[in-house]
C-alpha cells in the first residue's frame, strides 16, 4: 500500500463526538457463557456497559420441581459445566442436611477428592483461556492438557468426563475405583508441572503482566458489598473461603492455606487461582492418605438411598425399596434449607423446600458467579475496551450458573 | 363425646366404636390389611396391634419372653406388654392407646411385615397394584430392612381365573380375607373361602362355582396387595402414569361416587374406583358400574353430521337452522334426557321454553333393567330425578312416539342418543340431536351436534335419592365434542336467539333458584312455571 502522502498532525483529526455503540455479544469468542454486553465508547474508552445475562437460562430452578429429589442431580451438572462434580456434591450436601442423614467417613474424603479435582479443572480452565484470549495459547494448551488429565481420572470413576451426574443422595453413584488413589497420585504430579511451566511463560512475560497489573481493581468491601465470594473476593485480600469458615465434609480435618491478592485486580485473581490449585493438591494427597480402602461409601438409609442390584433382582425388599426410590423418589422431610459449599467461582448455595413428598417443592440456586457478573459494570466503567477481555475472563462468568 | 388417647391425642368414639374406627374417623390412622372400614374385623393380619397402659394401680398385661444379648450371645427373660388388635379392641372411656410412639408395637409391625413378606415373589414390576400396594407403603414406612430368609420361598397357584372377571395370584397374597368377606357380608354370596393353614393358606373359589356376579370388581379393589387383579385393567396401565378426578358413575339412578382414573397423556379413561360416600354408596360399586368408563369412549358421536354425512359443526347448525326456520312452535318439541347432567337439560329447557317458546317437554332416557338391594337401580338413568324437578310436568317419550304419529309434532330437538322405547316413528319428525353417544334417536337425526361425556365436563346430577352430585371433568373433550349445554347455546345462536349462558357458572346460578340443594323438597323451576 502506498505511504499516505498528508502529513497528519494529532490535532487536525476530525473524530466523531457522538459516542460509539457496539455489542459484545452474546456471541463472541471472549464472551464465554454467552452474556452480550452493550457499550457505549468514547475512543477506545469505555463510558458506560450495560452487561445482560439471561441467554443460557433454560428454568433450572423449574424444572427441579418436575422431578424426584435425585433427578436434579443432573442439572446440577449444567450449572457451572466446568466443575459438574462440586455442584453434585453441593446439591447432595444440601438435601443431606434436610433429611438429616450423614455419609459415611470414607464417602466424604472421596467427595472431597473429587471435588478439589473438579476445582483444579475449573481453575486450569477459567486462567488457561484468559491467557489464550490475550493471544497467549501455548499455555493455555499445557492447562488443557493438565485438565484433561483431571477429566481422564472422573471419566475413570464416573464414566463421564463432562457431566457426570455422580452425586447421590446419602452417597455417590459408585464407589471408588481401585486405582483411584494410583490415578491421582500419578497425575498431580504431571498437573503441577504443566501448571508451572504455563506459569513460567505467562508470568515472565512483560506483555502478558501490562495487561493484567492494575486492571480493573476493586477493594475488599466494595467486593463484599456487591456480595462476591471465591477467588474473585479473595483476591482482593478477604480470605473468606466457605472450607475454612464454615467447614463442611472433612476440611476442618486437612491442612490447606487460602491464597489471597492485596490489589484485587486482574493479575491478583489470575494468581489466586493459580495458587488454590496447589492447595488443591495438597488437599486431595491428605483426602487420598485418609480414605479407607473399603468399607461402604452409601449411607443404608433405605428412605434415601438405592439397594445393591442384586437384591433387587432377588428379594422383595430391595425390589420395594428400589421401587419406591425411584417411582415415588425418595420422601425428603418437609421443611426448608440453605446449604452452602466452596465452589469454582465462590459460595455456591442450594435452598430448597420440602413438602414431603418425593419431588421439591422448590429449589433455588445461589450461584457465586452472578453476584459477580453484577459487579462487572463497575469494574469496566472507565477502562479501554481491550481490558474487557482479561477482565470479564478472570471474573470466570459460566451461564449455566448464572442465568437462573 | 366419650374420648380415648391416641398415642396422647383426644380421640372421641361412639358406642360400639373399635380403637381403628375411632381413629379412622378422625383421620388418624393405624396401619392395617385386614380391616375395612364396611366390612368385619377378624383381626388376623395383626398389623394394627397397639399397646393399651394400664389403668393407675393396675398390673400391666404382658407376656414373658427370651430375648437374645447379642453382647453375650444368650437368652434372657424379660417381659413385654401384651399388644392389641385395634380392630378388633373396643374403645373405652380413658384408654391411653400407643400405636406410633410406642416401641414394641413399632417392633411388632416391622415383624408382621417381615413375615408377610417372607414368601412374597418378586412381581413389583409385573405386578399392577405397585403403586398403590400396601406391602410397599407399609415396607418403606415400618420394616425398611433387607430380607433375612434366603431360602426358596412357598410357591403357590399364580394366574389362578376366579370367574369371568377376577384373576387371583396366590403368591402375592396376604391372607388378609377381605375378599372373602366381602362376597359373604356385602355381596352376600359367600363363594369365596380359605384353605390350608399358615403358609399353605390360599384363596378359592367354592367348588362348582365360579366368581361371578354383580359384585366381584369389588374383590379386586378391597385386596390391599395385587393378589386378585382385574381382567380388564389386568397389564392395561402403571397405576403411577394415572390421573384422577372425582366423578358419579352413569349406570344407574343410584349415583354411585367414584374416581375416574384416566391417562392424561393419551387422554384415556382406564377405570372406575368407588369414592367412599356414607351416604350413597358406601365403599362399593357394581361391575356393571364400574365398567362404564368405557362410555368415556365407546360408542361416542364425536363429529357433527348431516343425514349421517360427516359435516362441520358449523355446517350441521346451518343446517338446524333451516330446518326450524318458520315452523309454527306448537308442532316443536324439546326432548330433555335424563342421562344428561342439570346444566345441559337447564339449557335445553331454556332454548326451547324461554327463547323458542314451545310448551312440548318430553323426556329420553335408557329403558329400566336389573335391580337388586344392595346397589343397583332398577332406573338405568343417571339424573331421572334432576329432570323432573327441572321440568315438573314434562310429557313421557311414549307420548313423544304418539305425538309424531298423530302429526302433532314434527320438528323435535333432542338431547341425548338413547330411548326407552321403540323409536322408530320419530322418523316421520325433522329431528336435531346433540348426543354424546350413538342411540337410535342419532340414527333418525336429520342433525347431529356431537357432545362431550360426562367424564370430559363438570356437570351435576341428581340420584335417586334426591342428592345432587358434581361429576368432574377428566377428559379433555373427544373429536370436535362440547359440552351439550354449550353446543345448545351455539345452536340458540344459530337460531337467532341470544342465548343467556355462556359459561357453565351463568347454568350453575340459575340451577341453585331451580331445585333447592337437597331437593328432598323440590320448588317449581322458575322459567318453566312461567310458561
Amino acid at each position: 500500500m502506498e505511504p499516505l502522502d498528508v502529513e497528519l498532525d494529532e490535532g487536525e483529526l476530525e473524530l466523531p463526538a457522538e459516542p460509539m455503540h457496539l455489542n459484545m455479544g452474546p456471541s463472541h469468542p471472549a464472551m464465554h457463557g454467552t452474556v452480550r454486553m452493550v457499550l457505549e465508547l468514547s475512543g477506545e474508552t469505555i463510558a458506560k456497559v450495560d452487561v445482560q445475562v439471561g441467554y443460557l437460562h433454560r428454568g433450572f430452578e423449574k424444572m427441579c420441581e418436575r422431578g424426584t429429589w435425585a433427578q436434579v442431580f443432573p442439572y446440577v451438572d449444567r450449572l457451572n459445566y466446568v466443575s459438574p462434580m462440586l455442584n453434585n456434591i453441593g446439591y447432595a450436601l444440601a438435601v443431606e442436611k434436610l433429611c438429616g442423614v450423614a455419609v459415611p467417613e470414607r464417602c466424604q474424603w472421596y467427595r472431597m477428592a473429587l471435588g478439589e479435582l473438579a476445582r483444579i479443572s475449573d481453575h486450569l480452565t477459567c486462567d488457561g483461556a484468559m491467557a489464550m484470549e490475550l493471544g497467549a495459547f501455548t499455555p493455555f494448551l499445557w492447562f488443557i492438557k493438565a485438565r484433561e488429565m483431571v477429566w481422564d481420572i472422573l471419566e475413570e470413576e464416573t464414566g463421564a468426563r463432562l457431566t457426570h451426574s455422580f452425586g447421590r443422595i446419602g452417597g455417590m453413584a459408585e464407589p471408588p475405583t481401585p486405582d483411584f488413589k494410583k490415578l491421582c497420585r500419578a497425575a498431580l504430579p504431571q498437573i503441577l508441572h504443566l501448571l508451572e511451566e504455563g506459569e513460567r511463560l505467562l508470568l515472565n512475560n512483560r506483555i502478558f503482566l501490562d495487561r493484567l497489573e492494575n486492571v480493573a481493581p476493586i477493594s475488599g468491601p466494595d467486593a463484599i458489598a456487591m456480595g462476591w465470594t471465591g477467588p474473585c473476593l479473595r483476591a482482593t485480600g478477604v480470605a473468606y473461603d466457605v472450607r475454612k469458615a464454615h467447614p463442611y465434609l472433612k476440611y476442618d480435618e486437612v491442612d490447606f492455606d487460602v491464597p489471597v491478592g492485596t490489589k484485587g485486580d486482574t493479575l491478583d485473581r489470575f494468581l489466586v487461582r493459580l495458587g488454590e490449585i496447589r492447595q488443591s493438591k495438597r488437599i486431595i494427597e491428605q483426602a487420598l492418605d485418609r480414605m479407607a480402602d473399603d468399607g461402604p461409601v452409601n449411607c443404608d438409609d433405605p428412605r434415601f438411598v438405592l439397594p445393591p442390584k442384586s437384591d433387587v433382582y432377588t428379594t422383595i425388599e430391595g425390589t420395594i425399596r428400589h421401587f419406591k426410590l425411584i417411582m415415588e423418589g425418595a420422601r425428603v422431610p418437609a421443611g426448608e434449607v440453605y446449604s452452602y459449599t466452596e465452589a469454582g467461582n465462590g459460595e455456591l448455595g442450594f435452598y430448597l423446600v420440602s413438602d414431603g413428598s418425593g419431588t421439591p417443592y422448590r429449589a433455588r440456586i445461589r450461584p457465586p458467579c452472578f453476584q459477580i457478573v453484577g459487579g462487572a459494570q463497575r469494574l469496566l466503567e472507565g477502562r479501554m475496551l481491550a481490558d474487557i477481555v482479561p477482565t470479564f475472563g478472570s471474573l470466570n462468568m459460566i451461564g449455566g450458573e448464572c442465568d437462573h | 363425646m366419650a374420648t380415648f388417647k391416641l398415642d396422647g391425642i383426644a380421640v372421641p368414639f361412639e358406642p360400639g366404636d373399635t380403637i381403628i374406627r375411632a381413629a379412622h374417623r378422625q383421620g388418624l390412622t393405624i396401619p392395617h390389611y385386614c380391616w375395612h372400614p364396611g366390612l368385619s374385623a377378624p383381626a388376623n393380619c395383626r398389623m394394627c396391634l397397639v399397646e393399651i397402659l394400664p389403668k393407675p394401680g393396675q398390673k400391666p398385661l404382658s407376656l414373658d419372653i427370651l430375648e437374645l444379648d447379642k453382647k453375650t450371645g444368650q437368652y434372657r427373660p424379660i417381659q413385654k406388654p401384651k399388644l392389641q388388635p385395634a380392630c378388633y379392641m373396643a374403645a373405652a372411656e380413658g384408654l391411653e392407646v400407643l400405636a406410633d410412639t410406642s416401641e414394641h408395637v413399632m417392633r411388632a409391625r416391622h415383624d408382621v411385615q417381615e413375615f408377610l413378606l417372607l414368601n412374597h415373589p418378586v412381581d413389583c414390576p409385573i405386578c399392577d397394584q405397585a403403586g398403590e400396594c400396601t406391602l410397599q407403603d407399609y415396607w418403606l414406612e415400618y420394616q425398611k430392612t433387607p430380607k433375612r430368609m434366603h431360602d426358596e420361598p412357598v410357591h403357590k397357584p399364580k394366574g389362578v381365573e376366579f370367574g369371568p372377571t377376577i384373576v387371583y395370584d396366590g403368591e402375592r397374597c396376604v391372607m388378609c380375607t377381605r375378599c372373602i368377606r366381602f362376597m359373604e357380608e356385602v355381596a352376600k354370596d359367600p363363594v369365596l373361602d380359605m384353605r390350608e393353614r399358615g403358609n399353605l393358606n390360599e384363596v378359592v373359589v367354592s367348588p362348582g362355582r365360579q366368581l361371578d356376579g354383580h359384585y366381584t370388581f369389588m374383590t379386586e379393589h378391597v385386596c390391599p396387595v395385587g393378589a386378585l387383579t382385574t381382567k380388564d385393567f389386568r397389564f392395561k396401565a402403571r397405576v403411577w402414569f394415572l390421573r384422577s378426578a372425582p366423578s358419579v358413575c352413569q349406570g344407574c339412578a343410584t349415583g354411585c361416587n367414584a374416581h375416574l382414573d384416566y391417562d392424561p397423556r393419551y387422554n384415556k379413561a382406564y377405570r372406575y374406583r368407588p369414592r367412599d360416600n356414607e351416604k350413597v354408596n358406601k365403599y362399593w360399586m357394581c361391575d356393571e358400574g364400574m365398567l362404564t368408563y368405557k362410555e368415556a369412549h365407546d360408542g361416542r358421536v364425536l363429529e357433527a353430521s348431516v343425514d349421517s354425512a360427516t359435516r362441520t359443526t358449523a355446517q350441521a347448525l346451518e343446517e338446524a337452522k333451516a330446518l326450524l326456520s318458520g315452523v309454527p312452535m306448537d308442532t316443536v318439541a324439546i326432548v330433555l334426557s335424563a342421562r344428561y347432567s342439570l346444566e345441559d337439560n337447564w339449557a335445553l329447557r331454556e332454548l326451547g321454553l324461554v327463547l323458542m317458546g314451545t310448551r312440548n317437554v318430553y323426556v329420553s332416557g335408557r329403558p329400566d333393567g336389573y335391580e337388586d338391594d344392595i346397589l343397583i337401580h332398577h332406573d338405568k338413568n343417571s339424573n331421572t330425578r334432576g329432570v323432573a324437578e327441572l321440568v315438573p310436568g314434562a310429557k313421557s317419550f311414549e307420548a313423544l312416539v304418539d305425538d309424531v304419529a298423530a302429526r302433532r309434532i314434527t320438528h323435535v330437538i333432542a338431547l341425548g342418543g338413547s330411548a326407552p322405547v321403540n323409536a322408530g316413528p320419530l322418523g316421520a319428525a325433522k329431528l336435531v340431536t346433540i348426543a354424546a353417544h350413538g342411540g337410535p334417536l342419532t340414527q333418525l337425526a336429520r342433525v347431529v351436534l356431537p357432545a362431550t361425556s360426562w367424564a370430559e365436563h363438570s356437570g351435576t346430577y341428581v340420584n335417586a335419592k334426591g342428592m345432587r352430585q358434581i361429576a368432574d371433568k377428566a377428559l379433555e373433550p373427544l373429536g370436535a365434542s362440547k359440552p351439550a349445554w354449550k353446543q345448545l347455546a351455539d345452536l340458540a345462536t344459530a337460531l337467532g336467539y341470544e342465548p343467556s349462558w355462556v359459561k357453565l357458572k351463568h347454568i350453575r346460578g340459575q340451577l341453585i333458584g331451580s331445585a333447592s340443594p337437597d331437593a328432598s323438597t323440590p320448588s317449581l323451576p322458575t322459567s318453566a312455571s312461567a310458561e
